[in-house]
C-alpha cells in the first residue's frame, strides 16, 4: 500500500469490491494493476478506503483467474476458442428458444463484473431475445427494503448523517457493510449527534453507539410501531408534515396505540423503559433524524411490513428531505437501456410475478427462488436456458441442494466469472469476466449527488467487458440492432446525451461531478412519487393485492409457533470485514485474518451445548443440516437462544439450512434469518 | 574549561552528549582502556549468538569525538589526583581536569574456585572476552556456565542456539536471583531444560581440573564432576574504582554521588555502574549494573558538569530478556515486600505470567514471562512507578487502564 | 511534524488500519505483523487504538543499545533499523504507551515509521478514528481525544 511512484501510470476510477464505490487512484507498472490507493480529493470517501478496497489488486491479478474460456465435456473442462463458445452458445440458445419457447431462456445478474450498466444490458439482452426472465440477488438483498420505503414514500431516500442530530442504524454494520458510510455516521456524532444502533448483534457500529438496543430477530416493526406509538402519545410530531403531506395518518394512528412500551417489550425483548426513552430521544432530535434500514430486516416472513413501520417513522418525525434527515436524492437524467416500454413482455408471465406481483411491480424482477421450482417442474413453464454473471447462487441463494439440483438440470448453463465459482462448476460453458478494473461504468453517489466514470484500465484478452458479451451473443442471435453502440464508451456517450454531462467532464472530475445542487423539501414543490402523490402510512396498492393496508406487524413464527425440536433461532449473513457476499473467500491474505467459517454462540448457550470455541456443532433445520465451528462470543455481542453465521464459505455452507419456501408475502425475500435450528455437538473436534 | 571523562561505555557516551548539548567550547577528552570505537556491551551476546555482525558492536562511527569537538585517548586511569585535579594514567600522562566524570563502569568477579582461571575460561562481560569466547562458539564443543544471572544466561542461549552443549550451574536453588521472582525463574527455567540445557541448581563447585587434552572438568560438592571445553564465569560484578583509592572520595557499595551524579570530591562526578545513586523507589541509594541507569545518569552528570539543571529521579531496576523462547521481564520492586499487594493476569495461559506489585495503590514494580507482548505492559507501567501514580479503574482492562493512566500524566511521562 | 492521533470515540476496531499496516510490512493480513494495534474491551465496549507517537525525547530512541533507532529527517518519524536492531527488546520496555512490537520471525523489535509520510493505517481507517495532522507535539492531540475515553472507564 505504499505511495505512488513516478514509474507508474496513474488513474482515477470508483471502487467495486463491494458496492460503496469509493473514490480510488490505481498505478499500473508494465501493463499490470500494481497498487490501489484511497482518491483523496473524492468528496464520498475523502481518500479513505478500506482493505477490501486494495484487495482489487488481488482480484485483477489473481492466479486462480478464468483467463479462457471453459466447456464442459463430461466430468472434465476443455479450454475452447472464445468465438467458438459465442457460436456454439448462441446455436445452444436457439435451439432452447426453438425447443421451448423464447421465454425458456433467462439471465441473472450477479454483482462481481459490474454493476448498473450490467444491469440494464442483461434486462436488454433478454427482453431483445423475447424473455422477460431477468433474474438477480436484488430478489433477496437491498429490493425490500426500497419497495419497502417506497411503497411508503414512493423512493428510498439516503441519510445526511454528518448534518444530522440522531442516526439511527437498523440491521445493518456499515463498517463491514458499507465501509465508508462510517466515517460519515461518526462525524455527525462528533458534532454533538446521537447514535442509535438496534441489532441483533453488537455490531462494529455498535460500538461507538450512544445507545445499543439489541433486539430479537425480526421483531423490527414492533418497535417501530412502539416508537410511533410513543411520539403520537409525546406529541413529538411533525404536525405540518403529516397534515399537508400524508396519507392514512388517523387510521395508521389508531393501529400503533396497540403498541404500548409493554406490548413491544414483550415482542423484542426491549425493556418498556427503553422504548420510551428512545422514542423521545428521536423526538427531541426531529426532524434531524436519519434511519438507516439495513439487510437484516429483509429476511423475515413479515420483512416489508417491518420496513414499511420504520418508513412511517419519517412521516412522524417530518424528517424525509431534511438537511440531517432521509434525504431524497434527485437522480441524473441518464438515458435508460432496458426495453420494458419498448417492449414489454409481462404478458409472457416473468417467474415469480403471479405469486410475488410487488417485487415485479416496483422492480421488473423474477423471483430467484421460484426458479429453481420452475426449472425443476416446469411450472408454471420450462425455463431451459439461463445466462448468468458474476453470480454465485449455489453459496448465497437459501436451500443450496435445491439450487445444485435446479442449476445442474438446465439444458444450457453459461456463467461468466472471474473464478471457478460454486455456480461455475455446474455450468455447460464459463465465460471469463472482466472486473470493474477492465471496463468503464457510470456511478453515481446520490448523498453528494455526484456521478463519476470509471475507466478501462486494463484488459485481458479473452475476458471480454459486460458490453461486448452481450453485443458479441445478441449479433449471433439475430437482435444486433439492439446493441448498435461500438463499444462501451460510444454507450456511455448515449446514456449521457440527455444531460449536459459528457465524458470528458466526468474524467475532469475524478473527485465526482456534480450533476445538480442538492436541493430539500422537494415533496413541496412536487408530489411524492406513490399512488396518491402524498406520504403513505396506509397503502390502497397493496390492500388491492390483498395485502395489509397498513404495516401489521405479525410475529415471526418462532415466537408465535415456537418448535421444541428446534430451539434455537439462526441469523445469517452478518458481514466480516473482507468479505463481500460470497466473494473474497479464494484471497490468501484473507484466509490468514479470517480463516474459516463459525457459528456466533452466546456463552450460556455454549455452556448447555458443552462445546467451546473450535469444537464442531451440527446445526439443523426442517430444510437440512450442516457442520460448522464454534466461536463462543462475548455476552454482550448476541442473545442467548440467538445464533449467527456468516454466508459465503463452501465449507460450512449455511444455505444448505435456509428457508427458499418460507417467504414474505409482498417482496417473496426468503425468511434467512429468523430460521428456528437445533444445535448439537459433533463427538469430533475440527482439528483432529 | 578542562573535562575528562573516563570511560566510553554507555555513561561515558551519553554524559559526553549531554554536555556537548549545552556546553560546545570546552575542551573533552575521554579515556579509555578499551579502544577508541565505542562498542555496546549489551550487544555482546548477540554477537555469540550469530545475530549482528561484530561490526555492529560499534555503535559510533570513527569521526564521533571529531564530530563531537572531543579527544578520544587509550590509557589506563591508575590515580585519581584531587589535589592537583589531574588523573594519573598508566603511561605517565597526567591529565588535569576542571571536571572529571568517572564512567569506568564495572568488572565481573570470579569466585575462589581453585583452577577458575586461564585458558578457556572467560567472562562474558567485554569485547576482548567475547573475541576469547568466539572461536569456542562451534557446534558440539562444551560449555559450562558458572552463575545463572543476566549474562551468563544470555551466554547459555547463544551457546545452546549454536549447537553446543550447555551447562549453567548455580549455586542457589533457582535461578537468576536477583532479576526474577520465583514463579517467573521457574518458567524460565522449564524452558531452559525443555530447550536443552543441562540445568543444576544447588551446585557448589569445588574445583577445576584440567586435563591433558585440553578438557577443564569441574568436581562439585556433592561428588558429581563434569568435563568441558570452556567455561563462562558469571558471578557477579563489582565497580571498577581501584585508582580512587586513597583520595578521600566517598564509597560504599559504589562511588557515592548526589542528584547531579556529583561526587564528594570538587569537580568530580560518577555515572553508570561505578556510582551508587538515589533509588526510583526512594529507599536506599543502589548500584544499579544497567544499561538505563548508565545512559540516564551519565545524561544528568553530563548536563551537571555544564551547569545545567538536572536532577536524577532515581534509578529504576529494569531488565528484559528474550532467550529459550521466552520473554521475560522485570521492573522496580517485584518482589513482594512488606505491606505490599500484587495482581496477578489471571487470563493468562499457564505458561505465561504477569504480576504488578502495589503499595496502597501505586504500582512498584512489575513483572513478566512469556510472550513478548507483556513487556510492553511492563513499558507502560515505567511511567506510573516512577510518578508513584495510583492505578484506578477496572484491573481486568489493564492496557485500556494503563493508557488511560498515562493520558492524564503523559506530558511529564515521556521521558523517564 | 504530522502525527498520527487515535480517537476512540471514533474507533469501531474494524482492524483495516491493523491490516493495511501488517500488509505493508509484509504483505499479509496478519494482525501481529501491524504496528498499529487496537484493543477492544467487550464489558465497557471501549475501543481503544495505539500507536507511536513519535516523541520528542524518545527514550525508546536514546536507550537503544544498538543504535538502531534514529529520528527521519523528512518525515520526523522514529524508525528502528533493522539490520542494527539485535532484538535485546530494551526500547519495548522504554516505551510508556506500548507502541513497540517484537518480531518473533526476525527477532527484532518494530515500530511505526509513518510509512514515509503517509501513514497506510490512516489511509485505510474507515472510521475517521485515525488522523494524520500537523501538530506541534502529539501528545497534546492525544491527550485532549483520550480525556473522554478516561471519563467511560
Amino acid at each position: 500500500m505504499a505511495g505512488s511512484s513516478e514509474k507508474k501510470e496513474h488513474y482515477t476510477s470508483m471502487c467495486r469490491m463491494c458496492d460503496n464505490r469509493c473514490g480510488i487512484n490505481v498505478y499500473v507498472e508494465n501493463g499490470c494493476i500494481v497498487e490501489i490507493t484511497g482518491l483523496k480529493e473524492h468528496k464520498w470517501n475523502h481518500g479513505r478506503l478500506c482493505v477490501k478496497g486494495r484487495l482489487g489488486v488481488d482480484l485483477v491479478n489473481a492466479p486462480d483467474r478464468i483467463l479462457k474460456p471453459l466447456k464442459r465435456v463430461g466430468s472434465e473442462w476443455e479450454e475452447i476458442d472464445l468465438d467458438q463458445a459465442y457460436d456454439e452458445i448462441a446455436e445452444r440458445i436457439k435451439k432452447v428458444q426453438a425447443t421451448w419457447g423464447n421465454r425458456a431462456m433467462g439471465v441473472w445478474k450477479g454483482e462481481a463484473l459490474g454493476f448498473l450498466t450490467q444491469e440494464q444490458l442483461s434486462r436488454r439482452f433478454i427482453h431483445a431475445i423475447g424473455s422477460p426472465n431477468y433474474f438477480s440477488n436484488d430478489s433477496q438483498c437491498f429490493v425490500s427494503r426500497w419497495i419497502g420505503y417506497a411503497l411508503v414514500t414512493g423512493d428510498w431516500a439516503t441519510q445526511d448523517f454528518i448534518n444530522s442530530d440522531c442516526a439511527v442504524i437498523w440491521g445493518s454494520n456499515p463498517p463491514y457493510s458499507q465501509p465508508n458510510l462510517t466515517q460519515s455516521i461518526l462525524k455527525g456524532r462528533k458534532k454533538g449527534g446521537k447514535l442509535i444502533v438496534i441489532d441483533v448483534r453488537l455490531s462494529a457500529i455498535a460500538r461507538q453507539a450512544d445507545e445499543f438496543i439489541q433486539i430479537l430477530p425480526g421483531t423490527d416493526g414492533a418497535l417501530a410501531l412502539g416508537f410511533a406509538r410513543q411520539l403520537i402519545e409525546d406529541d413529538t410530531i411533525c404536525h405540518t408534515f403529516i397534515e399537508k403531506y400524508t396519507l392514512g395518518y388517523e387510521t395508521y394512528a389508531r393501529y400503533v396505540k396497540e403498541f404500548t412500551p409493554e406490548r413491544v417489550e414483550k415482542e423484542t425483548g426491549i425493556p418498556a423503559a427503553k422504548v420510551v426513552q428512545l422514542a423521545r430521544l428521536i423526538g427531541a432530535c426531529r426532524p434531524r433524524v436519519c434511519i438507516y434500514a439495513g439487510n437484516g430486516l429483509e429476511h423475515h416472513e413479515n420483512g416489508i411490513n417491518n420496513i414499511r413501520a420504520i418508513a412511517c417513522l419519517d412521516g412522524l418525525l417530518g424528517n424525509l428531505d431534511e438537511v440531517g434527515g432521509n434525504f431524497t436524492a434527485e437522480k441524473p437524467n441518464l438515458r435508460n437501456i432496458s426495453l420494458y416500454e419498448e417492449k414489454p413482455l409481462r404478458h409472457l408471465g416473468p417467474i415469480g410475478a403471479d405469486k410475488f406481483p410487488v417485487l415485479y411491480d416496483f422492480r421488473q424482477e423474477c423471483h430467484t427462488m421460484s426458479v429453481m421450482d420452475t426449472i425443476l417442474n416446469e411450472t408454471p413453464y420450462p425455463l431451459k436456458g439461463m445466462i448468468l454473471g458474476g453470480a454465485n447462487p449455489a453459496l448465497t441463494n437459501p436451500n443450496t441442494r435445491k439450487v445444485i439440483k435446479a442449476l445442474k438440470s438446465l439444458d444450457l448453463f453459461v456463467v461468466r466469472e472471474i473464478f471457478m465459482t460454486e455456480t461455475a462448476e455446474l455450468a455447460d460453458y464459463v465465460l471469463p469476466g472482466a472486473t470493474y478494473l477492465e471496463q468503464s461504468e457510470l456511478h453515481v453517489h446520490p448523498i453528494h449527488q455526484i456521478i463519476g466514470l470509471s475507466p478501462e484500465i486494463v484488459t485481458f484478452p479473452d475476458c471480454d467487458n459486460e458490453y461486448i458479451f452481450w453485443k458479441k451473443l445478441a449479433s449471433r442471435l439475430g437482435v444486433e440492432d439492439y446493441f448498435p453502440w461500438e463499444n462501451k464508451d460510444a454507450l456511455n456517450k448515449w446514456l449521457l446525451k440527455d444531460t449536459e454531462i459528457t465524458v470528458e467532464k466526468l474524467f475532469n472530475h475524478p473527485e465526482g461531478y456534480e450533476y445538480k445542487p442538492r436541493r430539500f423539501h422537494k415533496y413541496r414543490e412536487k408530489e411524492l412519487p406513490t399512488p396518491s402523490g402524498k406520504f403513505e402510512f396506509v397503502s390502497s396498492y397493496l390492500k388491492k393485492y390483498g395485502y395489509p393496508y397498513l404495516p401489521e406487524y405479525i410475529p415471526p413464527t418462532y415466537m408465535n409457533e415456537p418448535d421444541p425440536d428446534y430451539p434455537y433461532i439462526l441469523v445469517t449473513g452478518a458481514r466480516k470485514v473482507f468479505y463481500t457476499h460470497g466473494r473474497n473467500r479464494n484471497f490468501k491474505r484473507c484466509r490468514t485474518a479470517i480463516p474459516g467459517p463459525d457459528i456466533e454462540i452466546h456463552p450460556i448457550d455454549a455452556e448447555k451445548l458443552e462445546v467451546k470455541t473450535g469444537d464442531v456443532v451440527t446445526v439443523t433445520s426442517t430444510v437440512g443440516s450442516m457442520d460448522i465451528p464454534v466461536k463462543v462470543v462475548h455476552s454482550s455481542n448476541i442473545l442467548p437462544g440467538v445464533t449467527q453465521i456468516t454466508h459465503g464459505w463452501k465449507e460450512s455452507n449455511v444455505n444448505l439450512i435456509t428457508h427458499d419456501d418460507r417467504n414474505d408475502p409482498i417482496s417473496g425475500f426468503p425468511l434467512m434469518k429468523s430460521v428456528e435450528v437445533k444445535i448439537e455437538r459433533k463427538a469430533v473436534n475440527v482439528n483432529n | 574549561m578542562q573535562v575528562v571523562i573516563i570511560g566510553n561505555s554507555a555513561a561515558g557516551l551519553s554524559g559526553l552528549e549531554a554536555f556537548r548539548k549545552k556546553d560546545q567550547s570546552s575542551s573533552v577528552t575521554i579515556v579509555t582502556r578499551e579502544g577508541e570505537v565505542p562498542y555496546s556491551k549489551v550487544l555482546l551476546p548477540y554477537y555469540l549468538l550469530g545475530k549482528i555482525p561484530y561490526a555492529n558492536l560499534f555503535t559510533r562511527d570513527k569521526n564521533y569525538y571529531a564530530r563531537l569537538n572531543a579527544k578520544c585517548i587509550t590509557g589506563n586511569v591508575v590515580k585519581l589526583l584531587p589535589e592537583q585535579q589531574a588523573v594519573l594514567l598508566e603511561s605517565g600522562t597526567l591529565l588535569p581536569y576542571d571536571k572529571l566524570l568517572i564512567a569506568t563502569g564495572s568488572s565481573p568477579v570470579k569466585p575462589p574456585i581453585p583452577g577458575l582461571s586461564g585458558k578457556g575460561i572467560y567472562h562474558l562481560w567485554t569485547l576482548a572476552d567475547v573475541e576469547n569466547l568466539a572461536p569456542y562458539y562451534n557446534k558440539g564443543k562444551r560449555v559450562v556456565v558458572l552463575g545463572s544471572g543476566f549474562v551468563s544466561l544470555q551466554g547459555a542461549w547463544a551457546a545452546l542456539s549454536r549447537g553446543l552443549d550447555v551447562s549453567v550451574i548455580e549455586l542457589m536453588d533457582r535461578i537468576m536471583p536477583r532479576v526474577l521472582d520465583d514463579h517467573a525463574a521457574a518458567l524460565l527455567a522449564t524452558r531452559m531444560i525443555k530447550s536443552g540445557v543441562d540445568l543444576r541448581i544447588n551446585t557448589f563447585t569445588r574445583e577445576i581440573e584440567r586435563t591433558g587434552d585440553e578438557k577443564l572438568v569441574l568436581h562439585f560438592k556433592n561428588g558429581k564432576s563434569l568435563t568441558s571445553d570452556f567455561i563462562i564465569v558469571g558471578t557477579g560484578v563489582r565497580p571498577n574504582i581501584e585508582f580512587t583509592a586513597g583520595t578521600g572520595l566517598k564509597i560504599d557499595a559504589g562511588i557515592v554521588v548526589n542528584k547531579q551524579m556529583e561526587t564528594t570530591l570538587p569537580g568530580v562526578y560518577a555515572a553508570g555502574d561505578v556510582a551508587q545513586v538515589p533509588s526510583a523507589s526512594g529507599g536506599d541509594p543502589v548500584v544499579h549494573a544497567l544499561w538505563p541507569t548508565a545512559i540516564e545518569t551519565g545524561s544528568i552528570a553530563g548536563t551537571a558538569m555544564a551547569s545545567g539543571n538536572s536532577r536524577y529521579r532515581g534509578s529504576l531496576n529494569m531488565n528484559v530478556t528474550q532467550m529459550f523462547d521466552i520473554t521475560v521481564a522485570s521492573m522496580g520492586e517485584f518482589m513482594d515486600i512488606e505491606g505490599s499487594e500484587s495482581w496477578t493476569d489471571e487470563n493468562l495461559p499457564e505458561d505465561q505470567y504477569l504480576k504488578i506489585v502495589l503499595k496502597d495503590g501505586v504500582p512498584i514494580g512489575a513483572i513478566c514471562a512469556g510472550g513478548s507482548e507483556l513487556i510492553s505492559t511492563l513499558g507502560m507501567l515505567r511511567p506510573l512507578i516512577r510518578e508513584k501514580v495510583q492505578l484506578q479503574g477496572n484491573p481486568g482492562m489493564l492496557k485500556a487502564l494503563l493508557a488511560s493512566n498515562i493520558a492524564q500524566h503523559q506530558q511529564t511521562f515521556i521521558k523517564q | 511534524m504530522r502525527f498520527i492521533t487515535m480517537d476512540v470515540t471514533k474507533c469501531v476496531v474494524c482492524r483495516n488500519c491493523e491490516y493495511a499496516c501488517s500488509f505493508q510490512q509484509t504483505g499479509d493480513f496478519r494482525r501481529e505483523d501491524s504496528n498499529i494495534r487496537v484493543e477492544y474491551y467487550d464489558d465497557v465496549k471501549i475501543c481503544l487504538p495505539l500507536t507511536c507517537m513519535h516523541c520528542d525525547d524518545s527514550w525508546c530512541l536514546e536507550i537503544c543499545p544498538a543504535s538502531a533507532i534514529t529520528r527521519n529527517v523528512k518525515t520526523g518519524a522514529i524508525e528502528i533499523n533493522s539490520e542494527r536492531c539485535a532484538g535485546c527488546k530494551m526500547c519495548i520496555l522504554a516505551c510508556p504507551f506500548g507502541n513497540i512490537h517484537f518480531d518473533k520471525i526476525n527477532m527484532v523489535s518494530r515500530k511505526c515509521n509513518l510509512c514515509e509520510g503517509e501513514p497506510n493505517c490512516v489511509s485505510f481507517c474507515i472510521s475517521g478514528a485515525l488522523q494524520y495532522t500537523e501538530s506541534k507535539n502529539s501528545y497534546q492531540n492525544n491527550r485532549q481525544i483520550f480525556q473522554r475515553f478516561i471519563e467511560n472507564l
